[in-house]
Formats: structure tokens, C-alpha cells, sequence
């Protein structure tokens, strides 16, 4: 069990000070893997880099570009997830259940619809784009990326149900979950801005 | 001026019992969140791969003592051969071998109760056997040819299933290694106690958390390479196949740009046993301490820059130069630990233990690995060895001859920790003498049969280099052999080897301020780390070592 303090009050007793590592730990622990698990992003779009050299032109002649409307449509509704989210774990720390509940529902909401369109783009591509590395880099980087977001939406829920349980308490310590999975967001919404900038706009 | 503290942990344990208290063996075969047992669950795991890989570079040895084939049915099970044995070497024995000596001793240097993440370490060392049987069930499936380095259209075009059962082993192996590695920077960032600061860490941490950095950031790479290659070989895409629109080389790049830094990552940690075992076994200060703390991060940054030599050949010209510079650059924060190890040892009172001589083996072969790497780097050289025994020969001289010795200095030195008892230092000098000179002549004539043209990866080759492949075949059998040496004196000594007792080699890191083996919590209260890890000869270290002893009332054997 660790005990609720704020890790900017100076940890008293044995317990809290173990409390306090274990949430240091935590956190550093999360931007690690966060830098490490980018890189497999980082490979990806090395991946498309080099595949455009492949071809004379990119997109390959007679396929037409992707129409970035849908997906800047999608790509601002993770942008305002991530806000909420962060809202929602003010909220919590606040101990302020309802608005955390709000917020997090919301961002649930907006990245649930943020996924519903990168489905929609994955499915629609057309059979010109999929005959070249074009369409299946396409395929392959949303693909990946949906796969952490949907990953990550799950443990989002898992939270959003602990929360409203009253699982976690107002201090650092205790709501590690859901600063926890704030930040695994954060990282669904980076690594997607590096993809629909190489998807969608540099060419 | 010298503070003189002894451990907390030492005093509080007050007496060495007389018999030495160890886990049971059963304690190993279990999931257990204790970073000792994870670190010799890693060890004995590791050793065991170490020996099957061992007997398939005797089987390849075996069938290059006559230039044709003889002992395999075709050029095929020649490749699948070779290719299991780099994978077994390099996945699942160098790799995880580090991190068992990084397991058991990291957190006993910092003076940490255990790793920041137990149950996450336990999970990455559990990951290790189902994907061994992953990639070994590959190989008696349709096994993968491809060498280690899966090159395609090698690995998507003419090999069997194997070879995706290979690549999902590798990437299982890529997770274990990288949440390891997270869990070895957090605790060394954040678990050593106040008065240990970054630069009064033990070098062994500074090489592991080099190490742990180059992991977390070079192995996702593979990790993406792993997931095009399953997408080729099963889901029909084309990333790797120009008739698709993809590229061949695009598997190389991304490869390499891990497969290099994890160079560095089988060596690493090796360097970092050389400057904790010469600098105990000569009773002198490490030379030059934070150039080389500093030099293993240099090494782990320059580690990034240096992966398009591998593909030398096939590379655009105008980007040659660039990377045989960055590759050549590479041997000076190299260079830097090999002149402070010489200076560490350089007037020194050196004991020539069983850890020492393989610390000494270690620089001696290193140095070989170390020159023919820059030969390498040099293009118009590189170009004229390429792909031959030349390149064999170099990399066996930095992973075996660098990874191998230092894992044997590593094991004799902590050994008497992690079991409470002494290793024979007879048998260890055998073992080293059959080692040193197995290996040499297992090696070194290869770099000349390379130049005189004899290519890698053949069954069949030139009668001209018979004499050369039987020298060197039965030299690989002397190596072989020693092999069984260590495992005798392992298994006697864990029964029969004298009482170890705390501090054995009268070292100043924290891990000797504890029981040999130290209890569950490492140490019984907060230890106090003496003020410079390596500061022998003077007389607070003096006044420090004899309160350990008095502390820990040492007894039994001392080398």
C-alpha cells in the first residue's frame, strides 16, 4: 500500500520516503520506455523515408495523394484528448472525481473518434496506392499506430472505471495509474504527429 | 580527509555464520523477484546456451577440417548451422549472460535492498525460454539460413518457416532486453545512496547504464526491422523485395543501425568488469576514473554513427568517407579505457588470480579486435576482406575474445559472492592457459586465411587452406575443452570451494560490504559507500578494509 502524500511536501516517515522512490522510479522508468518505444516510430518512418527513393516520384506516378482532411480532422481530436486528459489528472489530484470524469470521458470519446477515422482511412485506401510502397507504408504505419492507441484506450478505460471507484487517492503517489496512462496517451498523440506529418504533408 | 564508515549493513550483521547460507536450488527454478536469483537464473541460462552454441561452432569446425562436405548433407544445413549458432551467441548467451553479473552485482554496488522494477525484471528474464524454444523449434522445423543477420531476400525468399519462428524469437529477446534495460538506468539513476554520486559510482554501473541506454534506444530498431521481416514472410507485403517496390537495403540500414551499438552492448559491460577486476587485483586507483565513465558513454553515442560500414560495399559512394570516420573515431574512447586500464595496473601489486589473468586476456585479445577493427574501417582494406575469414576472425577477437574473457574474470571474481565460496584458482589458471591459447590459434590464423581470400559462409572450399582450417578446427577443440574445465570447477567449488567469507579480495565497492551471498535484503541497514570506489593504498582504505574485516570477522581462503 503506498500512502498518499504530494511529492512536493519533503517525505517524512520510512513509508513515504519508499513511496516517494517508488513513484520516482515510476516516472523515470515511463520516460524511458516513452523514448525507447518512439524509436520503433522513428524506424517506421525511416522505413518510408528510404521506400521513397524506391520511386521516381512519391507519391508514385498514378496514384493519387492522400487527402489530408479526414486525418487532420482526426489528428485534432487527439490533440484536444490529450488536453482533456491532462485536465482529467489535475482533476484527480485535485480530488475533484466528477470533473476528472468528465474530462476523461471526453478524451475517451475524442480518441475513440480520432481511431474511428484512421480505420477509415486504413480500409479506404485505394488499390493504385496499395500497389506501391505508397499505400502499404500507409498501411503499415497507422496500423502500428492504431494498435498502441487502441492498447492504450483500453488502459484508459481501466482507469477512468478505478477512478470512478475511488481507487486512486489525491496524492502523487496513489494516482501514479492515471498519470500513468496520461502519459501513455501523450505518447499515442507524439508518435501520431510524427506519422501524419510524413503521411499526409512531407513529400 | 577520509571519512571511515563502516557499512551499516556490516555491523548490524556483526558475524560471518559458519556455514554458508545460500537459496536453495530449487529457489533458481522458480519466479522470483529477488534480483540475485534473477541475476543467476540469467547466469546458469545464459552458460547453457553458451555451451549448446559452443558445440555448433564445433560441429562447423568439424566440417571445415576437409574442404568438402563431409559431415553435413548439404550447403544448406552448413547455413543453417552457422545461423543458429550466432543467434544462440549472440541473443541468448552474451546478451543475457551481462545481465546476469549486471542483475546480481549492479544493486549490491549502489547499496539497493533491489532493482527499481523487481517483478518487471523477473519478466524479462522469463521472456528468455519460450523464445529460445521459439528460435530453436525454428531450427528443427525448416530452419532459418540466413546467418544471424537475416539478410534479405536470404530470410524472405529461400528460407523455411524457421526462420519466422527466428524472427519472432529475436523479437521476444529485443522486449526482454529492453525492459531490462529501463530497469537498470532507474536504478542506477535513482537507487544509490546519498553520498554515492554519479562520480563515485562504480565504473561497472557507469558501463551497465552505457549499456542500458545504447539497449532501450538502438533495440526498438530491430524491433521494427523484426516486424517488415514477419510482414514479408507471412502477409505478402514487399518492403524488402524490389520487384515490389521495396529495398534490399532497407533491412540493412535498419538492422545495423541496432545490430552495431549491440556491439557495444556485448562489450560494454565487459570493459566495465576490466576496470573493477584490475584495478581490486593490482590494489591500485582506476587511471583516469571519469574519462573512463565518460569514454563508455562516448562509445555508447559514437556506437549510433558508425552502422553503413557494415555495408561498405553496397553503399553510396559519397557516403563512404563519412562513416569510415565516425568508425575509426569509434577506437578512441576505446582507446581511452585500454591506456587507463594499463595505467591502472602499471606499477600495481598484481596478484595474478584466475580473474586477473582473464582481465589480462581480455586486453590482450581486445587489442587484436581492436586494430583489425580500424583495418575494417579503412574502406580499401574493408573492400579486400570483405566477407572472408578476415571478418570472422575480427569479430570473434572483440566478442569472444572481449565478451568471453571478461565474462570469465566477471564469474571468478564474483563468484565467491554470488555462492560464498572460493573458486580454485589451480584450475582456473588451467582453464585460462587452455582458453588463451585455444582461442589464439582458433582465431588469429583466420585473419590470414581471410586475406589470402577464403570466404565466410562456405562448406566447400579451396584444398590451398586445408592446413589453416585443420590447425584452426583443432584449436577450437583445445577451446572446446576448456570449457569443461570451468564447469568442473563450478560445480566443485559450489559444493567443496572454501569459505569465501565477505570480502575475499579486500575490494572497496559495496558489494563486498555484505555476506557472501548477501541476504534478501542485501544489507541489513543503509550501507555507507566508502568515499572513492577505487581508492587502494591509501590509509583510509586501509583503516575502511579493516573494519569490514573486523565487522565481518573474515575468514577462509583468500587468493
Amino acid at each position: 500500500m503506498t500512502s498518499a502524500f504530494d511529492l512536493r511536501e519533503k517525505p517524512k516517515t520510512s513509508q513515504d520516503r519508499a513511496a516517494a522512490l517508488r513513484l520516482k522510479n515510476n516516472r523515470l522508468g515511463m520516460t524511458i520506455f516513452q523514448a525507447s518505444w518512439i524509436m520503433v516510430f522513428l524506424a517506421l518512418i525511416v522505413v518510408n523515408w528510404q521506400l521513397r527513393f524506391s520511386y521516381a516520384q512519391w507519391p508514385p506516378a498514378g496514384v493519387a495523394p492522400f487527402d489530408p482532411l479526414l486525418p487532420t480532422i482526426a489528428t485534432l481530436a487527439l490533440l484536444v484528448s490529450a488536453i482533456l486528459v491532462r485536465r482529467g489528472w489535475g482533476s484527480l489530484r485535485r480530488r475533484a472525481i466528477d470533473a476528472f470524469s468528465l474530462n476523461w470521458r471526453l478524451a475517451m470519446a475524442l480518441g475513440i473518434a480520432f481511431m474511428m477515422i484512421i480505420v477509415f482511412e486504413f480500409i479506404n485506401v485505394s488499390e493504385a496506392a496499395l500497389a506501391t510502397q505508397y499505400g502499404v507504408t500507409l498501411r503499415l504505419m497507422t496500423g502500428f499506430h492504431l494498435a498502441h492507441a487502441l492498447a492504450i484506450m483500453a488502459v484508459m478505460l481501466r482507469v477512468y472505471r478505478g477512478a470512478r471507484s475511488g481507487a486512486y487517492g489525491g496524492g502523487d503517489a496513489e494516482g501514479w495509474a492515471v498519470e500513468g496512462t496520461a502519459k501513455l496517451w501523450y505518447f499515442v498523440v507524439v508518435a501520431w504527429l510524427m506519422f501524419y506529418l510524413v503521411l499526409y504533408w512531407i513529400r | 580527509m577520509a571519512t571511515i564508515a563502516v557499512p551499516l549493513g556490516a555491523e548490524a550483521e556483526s558475524r560471518e555464520p559458519d556455514v554458508v547460507a545460500r537459496p536453495a536450488l530449487s529457489e533458481y527454478l522458480r519466479w522470483s523477484v529477488d534480483h540475485k536469483i534473477i541475476g543467476v537464473q540469467y547466469g546458469v541460462a545464459s552458460f547453457i546456451f553458451f555451451l549448446v552454441g559452443g558445440a555448433m561452432a564445433l560441429l562447423i569446425r568439424l566440417e571445415l577440417l576437409t574442404p568438402e562436405l563431409d559431415l553435413m548433407v548439404s550447403g544448406a544445413a552448413y547455413n543453417s548451422l552457422f545461423t543458429i549458432h550466432g543467434t544462440i551467441m549472440i541473443f541468448l548467451f552474451i546478451i543475457p549472460m551481462w545481465a546476469a553479473f549486471g542483475n546480481f552485482v549492479v544493486p549490491l554496488q549502489l547499496g539497493a535492498k533491489d532493482m527499481a522494477f523487481p517483478w518487471l525484471n523477473a519478466f524479462a528474464f522469463w521472456l528468455i525460454p519460450p523464445a529460445a524454444v521459439v528460435v530453436l523449434l525454428g531450427y528443427f522445423v525448416t530452419p532459418a539460413e540466413a546467418g544471424w543477420t537475416s539478410y534479405p531476400p536470404l530470410s524472405t525468399l529461400f528460407s523455411g518457416d524457421g526462420q519466422t519462428l527466428w524472427a519472432l524469437g529475436a523479437h521476444l529477446l529485443g522486449i526482454s532486453s529492453i525492459m531490462g534495460s529501463i530497469n537498470f538506468i532507474v536504478t542506477i539513476l535513482n537507487m544509490r545512496p546519498p553520498q554515492m554520486t554519479l562520480w563515485r559510482m562504480p565504473l561497472l554501473c557507469w558501463a551497465v547504464l552505457a549499456t542500458s541506454i545504447i539497449a532501450v534506444m538502438a533495440t526498438p530498431f530491430l524491433a521494427g526491422a523484426l516486424t517488415l521481416l514477419l510482414l514479408d514472410r507471412v502477409a505478402g507485403t514487399t518492403f524488402f523485395d524490389a520487384a515490389g517496390g521495396g529495398d534490399v537495403l532497407l533491412w540493412q540500414n535498419i538492422f545495423w543501425f541496432y545490430s552495431h551499438p549491440a556491439v557495444y552492448i556485448m562489450v560494454l559491460p565487459g570493459m566495465g568488469v576490466l576496470s573493477e577486476v584490475l584495478s581490486v587485483h593490482s590494489r591500485k586507483p582506476v587511471f583516469g576514473y571519469r574519462m573512463v565513465g565518460l569514454s563508455s558513454m562516448g562509445i555508447a553515442f559514437v556506437g549510433f554513427t558508425v552502422w553503413a560500414h557494415h555495408m561498405f560495399t553496397s553503399l553510396q559512394p559519397e557516403l563512404r568517407i563519412p562513416f569510415m570516420i565516425t568508425t575509426m573515431i569509434i577506437a578512441v574512447p576505446t582507446g581511452i579505457k585500454m591506456f587507463s586500464w594499463l595505467g591502472t595496473i602499471w606499477g600495481g601489486k598484481i596478484r595474478f588470480t584466475s580473474a586477473m589473468l582473464f582481465a589480462l586476456g581480455f586486453m590482450s585479445m581486445f587489442v587484436i579486435g581492436g586494430i583489425t577493427g580500424v583495418m575494417l574501417a579503412a574502406l580499401p582494406f574493408d573492400i579486400h576482406v570483405h566477407d572472408t575469414y578476415f571478418v570472422v576472425s575480427h569479430f570473434h577477437f572483440v566478442l569472444f575474445g572481449g565478451s568471453v574473457f571478461a565474462i570469465y574474470a566477471a564469474l571468478y571474481h564474483w563468484f565467491p559472492k554470488v555462492t560464498g565460496r572460493m573458486m580454485n584458482e589451480r584450475l582456473g589458471r588451467i582453464h585460462f592457459v587452455f582458453t588463451y591459447f585455444g582461442f589464439l590459434f582458433t582465431f588469429f590464423p583466420m585473419h590470414i586465411v581471410g586475406m589470402l581470400g577464403m570466404p565466410r559462409r562456405v562448406a566447400v572450399y579451396d584444398p590451398a587452406f586445408t592446413s589453416w582450417n585443420q590447425l584452426i578446427g583443432v584449436s577450437a577443440f583445445v577451446l572446446g575443452f576448456s570449457t569443461f574445465i570451468v564447469i568442473y570447477n563450478i560445480i566443485r567449488s559450489y559444493y567443496r570451494g572454501p569459505i569465501a567469507g565477505a570480502n575475499p579480495w579486500r575490494a572497496l565497492t559495496l558489494e563486498w560490504a555484505t555476506t557472501s551471498p548477501p541476504p534478501v535484503t542485501n544489507f541489513a541497514d543503509d550501507p555507507i559507500p566508502f568515499e572513492d570506489p577505487y581508492g587502494y593504498g591509501t590509509e583510509a582504505s586501509a583503516a575502511y578494509l579493516e573494519a569490514v574485516d573486523a565487522a565481518f570477522d573474515r575468514r577462509g581462503a583468500r587468493a
